[in-house]
């Protein structure tokens, strides 16, 4: 049924002229593509500092709500940039990303690095507004931090992946990894 | 000076039997190399943002400056490993590529930068240097690091 949907929709988005423009120009495509990493460069950059700070692996003199402050305008440029390329790049080519396990595993993988990062923010208000920024980070925003590393490097890895053909639904699969990738007609065939 | 044999040579080396008999190895030291892209992008960003006064200005420059000079070490080390690794699965046809030679004329450009001239400048308090000597060692650092990374996303497109 979701997959129906998804399918749906990414085929209506595919219908548009502009989405098979930007697939087709070598030009515009390689530069969203481009940006894309270079978004990436400045977003997780950023975040890896702040996060390595929370574990106590770099900036160890000054107070982590400081770097995590002060850093938090130049990573949420990169972010923006980073998803405005993102959707485009998925609005090149709709059908194939949406049928594609490592895409499917990568929003999954934002999702929680997008409820971890909410968690981590709400800490990191409470310890500004009890004045405690001069104090190390408690076990729990260590925790969360370490855990936002893996989540993002997951994101950026699965990313790449997104480029190889392994799993996508033209192979022969199996029916549970048809059905994990979301190749509909595929498994209408199996059955 | 022809460099064709070092390609040739890694073209028949055992990085070259693994990197092209293992698409998988392949592809995970390709995301490894691009997630040390991020570190290495935050660790130039925030020095050269620092030495441009435009992020963490309550913080001392040299704090900033050896805080992120490890990290970027760092990353330059396992870009340059997994780079390698990655060069030998297509080693003659890199040897051919344009944007290959752009990107290692940029890298080699960006260390000898960073470890001959940057470094050592950066060494003397801050203060005591040129306010447009710090600018122009950040704003060329970012040029220089953000063409590398564009011009190796390059070599895949062309």
């Amino acid at each position: 049924m979701l997959n129906e949907w998804l399918l749906n929709f990414a085929r209506w988005l595919d219908s548009f002229a502009w989405s098979t423009a930007i697939h087709e120009s070598f030009y515009l495509y390689a530069w969203i593509e481009s940006t894309h990493v270079l978004a990436i460069m400045v977003f997780l950059g950023m975040l890896f500092i702040i996060d390595l700070r929370i574990l106590g692996l770099a900036f160890a003199q000054v107070p982590a709500a400081r770097i995590a402050e002060r850093l938090d305008k130049p990573m949420m440029i990169g972010f923006a940039v980073m998803v405005i390329t993102g959707l485009l790049l998925f609005f090149a080519i709709p059908v194939r990303s949406t049928q594609s396990v490592w895409f499917r595993i990568k929003v999954v993988l934002l999702i929680a690095a997008g409820i971890n990062a909410f968690l981590f923010r709400n800490k990191m208000k409470e310890v500004r507004r009890d004045g405690r920024e001069e104090v190390e980070p408690s076990k729990r925003l260590r925790l969360g931090a370490g855990t936002s590393l893996f989540l993002w490097m997951g994101v950026v890895m699965t990313g790449r992946a997104i480029a190889y053909d392994w799993f996508d639904c033209h192979k022969d699969l199996s029916y549970a990894m048809y059905w994990v990738a979301g190749c509909v007609d595929e498994m209408a065939l199996v059955e | 000076m022809d460099l064709l044999f070092i390609f040739e040579w890694l073209d028949t080396s055992f990085l070259a039997d693994m990197s092209k008999a293992y698409g998988g190895v392949f592809a995970v030291v390709q995301m490894v190399h691009l997630v040390s892209l991020a570190l290495l992008g935050g660790a130039v960003l925030i020095t050269d943002l620092r030495l441009l006064g435009l992020v963490l200005r309550d913080v001392p420059s040299e704090v900033v400056t050896s805080n992120m000079d490890r990290w970027f070490s760092l990353a330059l080390i396992i870009m340059a490993v997994s780079g390698v690794f990655m060069s030998s699965a297509v080693a003659i046809k890199l040897y051919y590529n344009e944007m290959f030679w752009a990107k290692m004329i940029g890298l080699s450009v960006g260390a000898l930068f960073v470890y001959f001239i940057k470094r050592p400048l950066l060494a003397h308090p801050h203060e005591t240097i040129n306010v447009w000597a710090l600018r122009l060692l950040a704003i060329s650092s970012i040029v220089i690091w953000f063409t590398v990374a564009a011009s190796g996303r390059w070599i895949g497109f062309s």
